[in-house]
């Protein structure tokens, strides 16, 4: 189990203080987990089922079941691309293939310097946009195969995480 | 339709501030509302005949009606804002282009509902979604729109805002109610409805973000001046996306009732250059397919239902002539056996079985016989479970190879893996597998 920092414990009792049951917070506080630690895996677990006093087993199904919480660890830059069907009418598949050849990575893989990961997912309800891909927080619409190699290029000249 | 009502702040970033909304006239309707009763706020929501616009078209008054009698109790109202039906995308930006009108219309259905705790069910995905409507409520917090006795009035009401995970099926009612309570997103059974006994065990109200934000408009204007903007029975505005296929891919608010037709050609550019339609799928990933031949359909409920498809979420999906029918109906699938949340057999041991012999199909393996294979699974799928996933699932396969069967047996008779667009012919993929 991860001690919580100050800063850490005061924003798990805002969101505890939301509901009025434990375990519903339980999914924002494995979000925050996993923000800041890259990874909502049997650590972060451990650490909310603590906080919360729910049995660990109600924490670890509950990242078992959603997509978006991650036992593994992710890169800095989480690479989505939408898959579903809007998509990959305007051609998704070229661009997660482009990606896969550059970055060298398999989907839930990450990269050797830890720069990046990358997953396809399900419809990321920005179809007007296809092809689709979320890095993070921010949405990059309109790609082709050259565009998804610039951003590549782009987010590695900005370093950070996304 | 030249008047906008939900999108009428869209482009304009001032909207994003209070200041900026108030000075649009927001929050007038808030105002009025709260020298009303509240029963004849229910009153006029039903008279106005608005209809939930997350999918099922129920009628919000009547499902409002059903909240039982206060007995000093928490009872709550839940936002719908999961928005995952492949095709849609029009709940994003009304939370990320005018945030306050949906929480005007949360504040407004909140004191009709006599509730005072609401949350808003916000995708995982949709970070700008969660941080613009936080903001929001932080700035409407600070000036007594919500918290205890909202305006001066008796009435109190905290929001606030709820992170999915990523889960399609956590947009099923009682589905996003177990997510919300922090389990898996699996669906309960009903009876006991929401309304009776949902978030907590306690009686529950869960409206979509396009059906809460036309409630400020229907007390705006009066619930006949704001149904006379669409159909008989299908009133209001209506937000309708088009993406796929077509030259101008967009979400356009327009009345309710404008026919696919002009959605596309006119409101969507038409197709891509040299191209034509060859199918649409006009309400969301799980509703019915429709051909090149049935476009004149109006886009509402009722209309829609008679042409034996839905109108669902209001999205349209657009496919051309260069795309491959049979490698699109298995995009589909691959969605939903990924999506059912396992809970059901029908749909667990279906969308993936259906899911199985697509795969097989176009990698060039395929029998005739599949086709009528596939549609006998389908019918042990429909209304067979607590949900309607599986439904969601055979309908697009059953009116896929129905309307367009010759296509699914000349490309099984061709015994080749072909692209999903262009024709090519590519080298066959090993067998997915599907659902959990």
């Amino acid at each position: 189990m991860t001690e919580l920092d100050a800063a850490m414990k005061s924003r798990f009792d805002q969101v505890r203080a939301l509901y009025p049951e434990a375990q519903a917070a339980v999914i924002p506080l494995l979000h925050l987990m996993q923000a800041s630690a890259g990874t909502a895996g049997p650590e972060a677990q451990r650490t909310v089922a603590e906080y919360l006093g729910v049995p660990l087993v109600k924490v670890h199904e509950v990242v078992s079941f959603y997509t978006m919480l991650d036992e593994k660890p992710r890169g800095r830059h989480h690479i989505m691309v939408c898959k579903t069907l809007s998509c990959a009418l305007r051609g998704s598949q070229p661009v997660f293939d482009a990606l896969v050849r550059e970055l060298g990575i398999q989907p839930g893989q990450v990269t050797a310097d830890g720069a990046f990961s990358l997953e396809a997912v399900e419809c990321l309800g920005a179809c007007d946009m296809g092809a689709a891909i979320q890095v993070g927080d921010r949405l990059y619409g309109q790609m082709d195969e050259e565009k998804a190699l610039r951003l590549l290029k782009q987010l590695r000249a900005e370093g950070g995480a996304s | 339709m030249s008047e906008l009502l939900l999108t009428r702040n869209f482009g304009d970033p001032t909207a994003l501030s209070l200041e900026g909304y108030e000075a649009k006239g927001g929050y007038q309707a808030l105002r009025k509302a709260l020298a009303m009763e509240p029963a004849a706020l229910v009153e006029e929501v039903k008279k106005a005949g608005l209809r939930g616009r997350g999918g099922a078209g129920f009628s919000t008054g009547t499902k409002w009606g059903f909240l039982p009698k206060e007995d000093g109790l928490p009872r709550y109202l839940v936002v719908n804002a999961d928005e995952g039906e492949p095709g849609t995308f029009k709940d994003r930006p009304l939370m990320e282009q005018d945030p306050h009108q949906l929480l005007e219309g949360i504040i407004i259905a909140s004191f009709a509902l006599r509730v005072n705790r609401a949350y808003i069910y916000i995708r995982g995905e949709f970070r700008q979604s969660l941080a613009r409507m936080g903001e929001a409520i932080s700035q409407a917090s600070a000036k007594g729109y919500l918290g205890s006795h909202v305006l001066g009035s008796a009435f109190s009401l905290e929001v606030s805002t709820h992170p999915g995970a990523g889960a399609y099926i956590c947009g099923e009612e009682t589905a996003l109610l177990e997510s919300l309570e922090g389990h898996k997103g699996q669906p309960r059974l009903k009876p006991p409805f929401p309304a009776l006994r949902g978030l907590f065990g306690r009686p529950t109200i869960i409206n979509n973000v396009e059906t809460l934000c036309c409630v400020p408009h229907i007390v705006s204007r009066g619930a006949e001046a704001w149904a006379a903007l669409g159909v008989e029975k299908n009133g209001g505005t209506k937000m309708y996306c088009v993406s796929g296929q077509v030259a101008k891919p967009g979400v356009f608010e327009l009345w309710h009732g404008v026919t696919l037709r002009s959605l596309i050609e006119e409101q969507a550019g038409g197709p891509l250059p040299g191209r034509r339609v060859k199918a649409v799928i006009p309400g969301g990933s799980s509703s019915p397919v429709l051909t090149a031949d049935e476009l004149d359909v109006r886009m509402d409920f009722d209309s829609l239902m008679r042409a034996g498809s839905m109108l669902g979420s209001a999205a349209v999906i657009v496919m051309d002539d260069s795309t491959s029918l049979v490698r699109a109906l298995h995009n589909l699938t691959a969605f939903y056996s990924h999506e059912s949340c396992g809970q059901c057999t029908p749909c667990r041991e279906g969308t993936a079985w259906l899911h199985k012999i697509l795969t097989k199909i176009v990698n060039g393996q395929g029998a005739i016989a599949d086709l009528d294979r596939m549609n006998s699974i389908c019918e042990a799928m429909v209304g067979k479970t607590i949900c309607v996933l599986a439904d969601a699932c055979a309908f697009p396969v059953q009116s896929f190879t129905r309307k367009f069967r010759p296509e699914f047996e000349e490309y099984i008779r061709s015994g080749k893996r072909w692209s999903l667009t262009g024709w090519r012919e590519e080298p066959p993929a090993p067998l997915a597998g599907g659902g959990r």
